[in-house]
């Protein structure tokens, strides 16, 4: 679905220095998988999110979305509408007053017919479970619905692929929850490929790959059991591990003889308590 | 010296038909010294709570003391008080103005009116409890920096105000794990060598626990429960969940384990403690 | 301190006068304007307030809340009112001190002038009063879209107001947040002379600035993301059309201006 090869970006910052935020990333996200990326910030984590639908262009390398190049200036709007993206601030990605509004607001500018518009808003709506607050102001929303409203935006344009970076950085706790749970049915039930960016790793455990980027590089990737049982150089790139990992991995230093492989509190209470 | 909320009680647009209570009839004392963990839901009226600590919100009901003067006054006493009361906002950075981050810093405590002096020398201490180096940051724009070096300026400008009360709602949000944990770091440092009062807003149980001595929580605009963290959760673990409020991961483990059959003693409110606990249930030799 | 202020002065409600479209309320609007402006006698007046009342009774808004919309330009009526009178030379003199002259055609005109400011706002607030700034941005949008091929840029218009809609509130709470803010850090909003009051209000005003370029730029790249390229080739959820209810307004309207248009040259040429 999305190739990235040997991807470089650059750009000078104020004094003039080159910046490499993203130094030759190669990955390739399968359809239908759900992807997470993780990394500290200024990781390139959130670059390398807008090389995926052409808002910024490889300074090298290539990224090709359903073998189109974001490169090519023509397929630019059907590589959007295939690949949607969801922004990091609530408030700054919902453009109409009015909820129904702005979820139409993706499809008014492709050109769907007028009549078409209507059922489209309101399938998208029920599937983010907005359905009740079509008529709302944007404003007067929580965090996690207004995120949830952003996401029903996208559906509208009936994307492959839907990239999240960091849509859970500025929400509490249950807006958090709202979020991951919207984006597994997307890609359980309609089978929307996900790329889901965050720095929180309870979110990444729900991917079905998770890649651990870090100074413009991906550092390491994997299933989320292969790539949180690596305690320490997650915390060498500013991360965090699931706390059983975490505790795993200390008591592994007192001498204990635990498998490698922890992630879960169930899995540590079934290696402490045999 | 404390703080002092008495029966306060607060109700946003009184007499518009978006009228809605945020606090009510609520007490509470907080004491110099302390570290107070405020948790509660969105909406739940911890905001407001704290916008009260320094009568940034006049309360329609009750009385603020700050230090045995009433703080709602409009005397120079009232307004000495208030502040003492140092307040970091939600995304603090986004509040920054001056040319220089030097210039951003001192306009607290040039507005309490310090001499120059003094402004210098609160601005230097200020930075340094950030971890900004003086001589690399002073002169920069404040919005060339990332957004993780802006926060701490913004950090910074409260701390200069040297204040016996420090309130931070949500001081890490939006940061990723190592930053987060830096800036914790910087308070607590902060608590240790200055002895004064913070308070913390947070929406995560686990920092609550963490770094807390105290904790308060706030629902429907109602003091829930107000002690130490560990009795709290010991006491009141089912009621917090009804209202949607979680334990900490690490109690949540621990409480599994033992569950499963591993006898763990002492209270765990961190990583440390529980590893300390399994250590000492099975026997092994802790480390540390 | 700064939430919960309504936008625009919309006042929901189903009556006949907010179930019109946003078009035929603004071109007839526009056509009382034009009527006004026909009427010359006390009676073509006396029709025009009754119009007024009559259109307020229809539209069920609280009558006080309607007249209350003349509220902030009282100062402008009164100093109509006294050019008017002190200015207008006249035979009939009612009232003279020094070099003050007061005319019965004066006093005449000026209260004419004063009625037809008066009843100019009020009928304009009854239409934001009637109709959501949303909707009476589409109808803006598409009466303007016959002049485009003359460079009036309609959609850019109407996408400016929507996002001014969308961000206005949002602002106004960054603002209490700010000002909230640097308060906590001794900042005085309140005293000092005027210039020292500007300068008090940087702390708020650059934050402010800085914050909102900021959403600017988050929101336009959020735009090219969802595809948005400018006015060409979009369509539209919602579309406007007249109902049955728009003819009966138009008729009204234009009975009324041919009325007034009558009452004014017709009754010369009887």
């Amino acid at each position: 679905m999305i190739k990235i090869e040997n991807l470089k970006h650059y750009y000078k910052d104020i004094d003039g220095n080159e910046v490499k935020a993203l130094d030759g990333v190669s990955l390739s996200i399968a359809e239908g998988e759900f992807v997470a990326v993780i990394g500290a910030n200024g990781s390139g984590k959130s670059t390398l999110a807008r090389h995926l639908n052409g808002l910024l262009v490889p300074t090298e390398g290539k990224v090709t979305v359903n073998d189109m190049d974001t490169m090519d200036e023509d397929r630019t709007w059907d590589i959007r509408q295939s690949v949607g993206m969801v922004f990091q601030n609530p408030d700054n990605q919902i453009v109409a007053a009015i909820v129904e509004e702005d979820v139409a607001f993706g499809m008014e500018n492709i050109g769907v017919p007028s009549a078409e518009i209507r059922p489209r808003v309101d399938k998208a709506l029920a599937a983010v479970g907005m359905s009740d607050y079509a008529k709302h102001a944007p404003h007067l929303l929580s965090g996690g619905q207004k995120q949830r409203v952003a996401i029903a935006g996208i559906l509208g344009l009936e994307p492959k692929c839907i990239v999240l970076d960091e849509p859970t950085a500025m929400l509490d706790p249950q807006g958090r929850q709202e979020i991951v749970a919207t984006v597994k049915s997307l890609n359980k039930e309609k089978n929307i490929t996900i790329v889901y960016i965050t720095h929180y790793m309870e979110e990444a455990l729900q991917a079905d790959r998770v890649v651990v980027m870090g100074a413009g590089k991906i550092q390491f990737m994997g299933t989320p059991k292969e790539v949180f049982c690596r305690v320490e150089e997650l915390e060498k790139l500013g991360l965090e591990a699931p706390i059983a990992a975490k505790v795993a991995s200390e008591l592994r230093k007192c001498g204990a003889k635990l498998p490698k492989d922890i992630i879960t509190e169930e899995e540590l209470a079934k290696a402490l308590c045999q | 010296m404390s703080i002092e909320l008495k029966d306060v009680s607060y109700t946003y647009s009184k007499g518009t038909p978006f009228e809605r209570q945020a606090l009510n009839n609520v007490s509470v004392s907080i004491d110099k010294g302390e570290i107070v963990a405020i948790i509660g839901h969105t909406g739940s009226g911890k905001s407001t709570f704290v916008q009260h600590l320094n009568a940034l919100l006049k309360p329609d009901k009750g009385m603020i003391i700050i230090d045995e003067v009433d703080a709602t006054g409009k005397t120079s006493d009232a307004k000495a008080a208030r502040h003492r009361v140092g307040m970091v906002f939600q995304y603090p950075e986004h509040q920054l103005f001056a040319e220089t981050v030097e210039e951003d810093i001192a306009f607290g405590p040039r507005n309490k009116g310090f001499s120059e002096d003094e402004v210098a020398v609160q601005v230097k201490e200020a930075m340094r409890f950030v971890g900004l180096d003086y001589d690399t940051y002073a002169k920069r724009s404040p919005f060339q920096l990332s957004g993780g070096q802006m926060r701490r300026v913004a950090v910074a400008g409260v701390v200069a105000l040297n204040p016996d009360y420090l309130v931070l709602d949500e001081p890490s949000a939006g940061l990723d794990p190592a930053s987060r944990l830096r800036v914790f770091r910087e308070i607590l440092e902060l608590h240790k060598t200055r002895k004064i009062a913070i308070v913390i807003v947070t929406h995560s149980m686990d920092e609550a626990a963490e770094y807390a001595n105290r904790l308060l929580v706030i629902n429907k605009g109602q003091l829930l429960y107000d002690g130490k963290p560990e009795e709290i959760f010991k006491e009141h673990s089912a009621e917090l969940r009804q209202v949607g409020l979680d334990m900490p991961q690490v109690y949540n483990l621990g409480e599994k384990l033992k569950a499963n059959g591993l006898n763990l003693k002492g209270d765990i409110m961190n990583t440390k403690a529980l590893v300390k606990a399994i250590c000492q249930a099975k026997g092994w030799k802790n480390a540390k | 301190m700064l939430n919960n202020i309504t936008l625009g002065q919309y006042f929901p409600g189903d009556s006949f006068i907010h179930k019109l479209d946003p078009r035929t309320k603004l071109l007839c609007t526009l056509l009382f304007i034009v009527a006004i402006f026909f009427a010359n006698s006390p009676i073509s007046y006396g029709i025009l307030c009754g119009f007024t009342l009559l259109v307020i009774l229809v539209s069920r808004l609280p009558f006080v809340m309607v007249l209350k919309s003349v509220k902030p330009i009282w100062i402008i009526l009164l100093l109509t009112l006294c050019i008017h009178i002190f200015t207008t030379p006249g035979e009939t003199i009612l009232y003279q001190y020094s070099f003050l002259t007061v005319t019965k055609e004066g006093l005449e005109l000026g209260v004419k002038m004063c009625l037809r400011l008066i009843l100019l706002l009020l009928f304009s607030s009854i239409l934001t009063f009637t109709t959501s700034p949303i909707v009476l941005t589409d109808g803006i949008e598409s009466l303007l879209r016959p002049f485009k091929c003359i460079g009036v840029p309609a959609h850019e218009l109407a996408m400016m107001m929507t996002i001014a809609l969308r961000f206005i509130p949002t602002l106004l709470e960054e603002t209490d947040r700010i000002m909230k803010a640097q308060t906590a850090r001794g900042a005085d909003f309140e005293s000092g002379n005027i210039i020292q009051r500007v300068k008090n209000m940087l702390p708020l005003l650059i934050p402010l600035f800085i914050g909102a370029f900021r959403r600017a730029d988050d929101l336009a790249i959020a735009m090219e993301a969802r595809c948005y390229r400018g006015g060409e080739g979009r369509t539209r959820m919602h579309q406007l059309s007249y109902g049955s209810n728009d003819y009966v307004a138009f008729v009204v309207i234009f009975v009324l201006i041919f009325g007034l248009a009558f009452l004014r040259w017709g009754t010369k040429l009887i």
